[in-house]
């Protein structure tokens, strides 16, 4: 019974420790968010120059043990996960006790909502099933049983029950920021480009392949690429969709439309409403 | 990247989607802003100024009976020295004065280092565009700038305005409430739950902007939402007021919603610094909470501000 709990547990914990590594990886590397880390629970607790290390060697720990568990046939590779849940059950209880605040910065930035009696209960419940996998002995990936599935599929509920990062994610996928405020590399916009009708139309009248010019304005990122007789093409991408629109303008010198592409009725004779 | 002249890429951007590349008439509860003149004060009695703009012509205006100056405290417009840099807002065609501010400077930055301890002297980081300036404090004004900035500490926002005096920089009043965070932990924008709106309401404030000279005047106004690779300001992309993505050449329209004065200004700078303080403007009412734009001197004046108060309740859209 208990064997086949542990047989059960071990996945689960595999998959908590690489989903939260390589989560904790993701927000430390990410550049757009820079007062982001100060509010996550393992970089809170350090100066603030060693917080990105910090999220750095916690997710590496935590790839690490989920390797260890996986390959490793060692008893420090059982036991070592146990410490490392026991260990985040305190940091947690004190986080909440000094900082009521910041998030536990469990599987990065998701987690950034105070810590709460479920995020220590979830914890807890991931190191008593450590130690129940320690117990055991338990290594490797189970054979797939029916009563090792029932119990796997109860532990991850249970995990789950206890995760406030769903309520983050759901309501994240509700109410996704518009397009104009969701930050979008030049570089995708430039993809689209190439992939566009439009884009083929000019491409061969285009003097050079890197644009003289590109800008965002809200939803559209502009392309500018000089073209013969002083004249410039102008593309405009659409940022949103997943089929975006590509416009595309040859403008003179002089700044009057030569030829264009044709609009539709989509023509913007106003300024686009701003969302907020 | 090289930046093209924000005209050209008004023009274009209009092109390609179609749109007047003007920016949209005035609406009925819109009035105009102020006259304001700006340059170096060459002389001055009770009742005339004379001042040469920096395009180099003398401008000579009528100073109003009840117009008042400021050079670090209330002055009489005769007492402002030659020589000093003004701000003027000006009625009746730019003829009669109202308004004077003399080498009015706003300083807002990250601290780096303070040191002193009568006079304190304070080293910020005022942003990649804006060189790192050296300020002191002087003992008579500490007090109150301690009250709003509790936090005179390396990585804290310093915000306040100043007076330039003989090569040097004094802070005189603080602009705002120093934020409790550091400048690197500025809180993210309330979510936002998508939709039409025609405006982003929040504080307007000023600062010393470069001149960037369109008409004679220099117009312009430093907005925090740039992608970092067009605009080279690794600071860019961060505001607390839930701002959309503009570019530097944008139009923004901006209403002082106390008055109602409105103007279309190009966006010329990055506004690396603004985006960091969420703090409200108590003029007129409680902005939200969020800096959205910061002004030149000459387009905060005309837009009816006043450059001791630091901020008015804005409404900004796109031009």
């Amino acid at each position: 019974m208990l064997s086949t709990i542990a047989a059960a547990a071990l996945p689960i914990l595999v998959v908590t420790l690489a989903l939260g590594g390589v989560t904790k990886l993701a927000t430390a590397g990410r550049e757009e968010s820079p007062g982001a880390l100060a509010r996550l629970g393992p970089a809170v607790l350090m100066p603030e120059r060693f917080a990105r290390p910090a999220l750095y060697a916690c997710s590496l720990v935590e790839l690490a043990l989920a390797t260890g568990l996986l390959v490793v046939d060692h008893p420090a590779a059982r036991w070592l996960p146990v410490a490392f849940f026991a260990v985040a059950t305190y940091v947690l209880w004190d986080l909440r006790r000094r900082r009521p605040d910041v998030g536990c910065g469990c599987f990065g930035d998701v987690s950034a909502a105070p810590v709460g009696l479920r995020s220590m209960g979830r914890v807890a419940a991931l190191t008593a099933m450590a130690a129940l996998v320690a117990v055991q002995n338990a290594t490797g990936l189970p054979a797939l049983t029916g009563e090792t599935a029932a119990w796997a599929a109860g532990g991850a509920a249970l995990l789950l029950a206890l995760s406030p990062e769903i309520n983050e994610i759901v309501s994240r996928l509700r109410h996704r920021a518009p397009c104009e405020q969701r930050p979008m590399p030049p570089g995708r916009a430039l993809s689209r480009l190439r992939a566009s009708e439009a884009w083929r139309a000019h491409a061969g009248s285009l003097l050079t392949d890197e644009p003289s010019d590109m800008w965002r304005e809200l939803c559209w990122r502009f392309f500018v690429f000089p073209t013969q007789g002083d004249a410039e093409v102008v593309f405009a991408v659409q940022l949103s969709g997943r089929r975006p629109a590509v416009r595309a303008v040859l403008v003179g010198a002089d700044g009057h439309v030569t030829s264009a592409d044709d609009r539709g009725d989509a023509s913007l004779r106003e300024s686009t409403p701003v969302s907020a | 990247m090289p930046y093209r002249a924000g005209e050209r890429r008004r023009t274009l951007a209009a092109a390609a989607l179609g749109r007047d590349p003007g920016p949209a008439p005035r609406s009925p509860e819109e009035t105009t802003p102020f006259d304001v003149v700006s340059g170096d004060l060459l002389d001055v009695s009770p009742h005339l100024i004379i001042l040469e703009t920096a395009g180099g012509e003398q401008r000579r205006l009528v100073i109003a009976p009840w117009a008042t100056a400021w050079r670090g405290g209330a002055v009489a417009p005769a007492d402002l020295p030659a020589g000093a840099r003004v701000v003027i807002r000006a009625l009746r065609g730019g003829t009669v004065a109202e308004r004077i501010w003399a080498d009015i400077t706003r300083i807002t930055g990250v601290i780096r280092e303070v040191h002193g301890r009568r006079d304190l002297t304070v080293e910020l980081d005022c942003g990649p565009h804006r060189r790192e300036r050296s300020i002191v404090v002087p003992y008579r004004s500490s007090g109150r700038i301690r009250v709003r900035h509790p936090k005179l500490e390396p990585g804290y926002l310093f915000d306040a305005i100043g007076l330039f005096d003989q090569g040097a920089t004094f802070a005189h009043l603080p602009a705002t409430s120093q934020p409790p965070y550091r400048a690197t932990a500025a809180p993210p924008s309330p979510p936002a739950y998508g939709g039409g709106q025609a405006g982003i309401s929040g504080t307007a404030v000023w600062a010393d902007l470069p001149d960037f000279a369109e008409e004679g005047v220099a117009k312009g106004v430093a907005y925090p939402m740039l992608e970092r690779e067009d605009s080279g300001c690794d600071d860019a992309g961060v505001s607390c007021a839930g701002l959309p993505y503009l570019a530097m050449g944008s139009l923004l329209r901006v209403r002082n919603v106390c008055d109602g004065r409105t103007d279309v200004l190009p966006i010329v700078a990055c506004g690396c610094l603004t985006g960091r303080f969420c703090d409200r403007c108590l003029e007129c009412g409680t902005s939200p909470r969020g800096r959205v734009v910061e002004l030149a001197a000459s387009s905060y004046v005309a837009l009816g501000g006043d450059l001791t108060k630091g901020c008015f309740n804005a409404r900004v859209g796109l031009g």
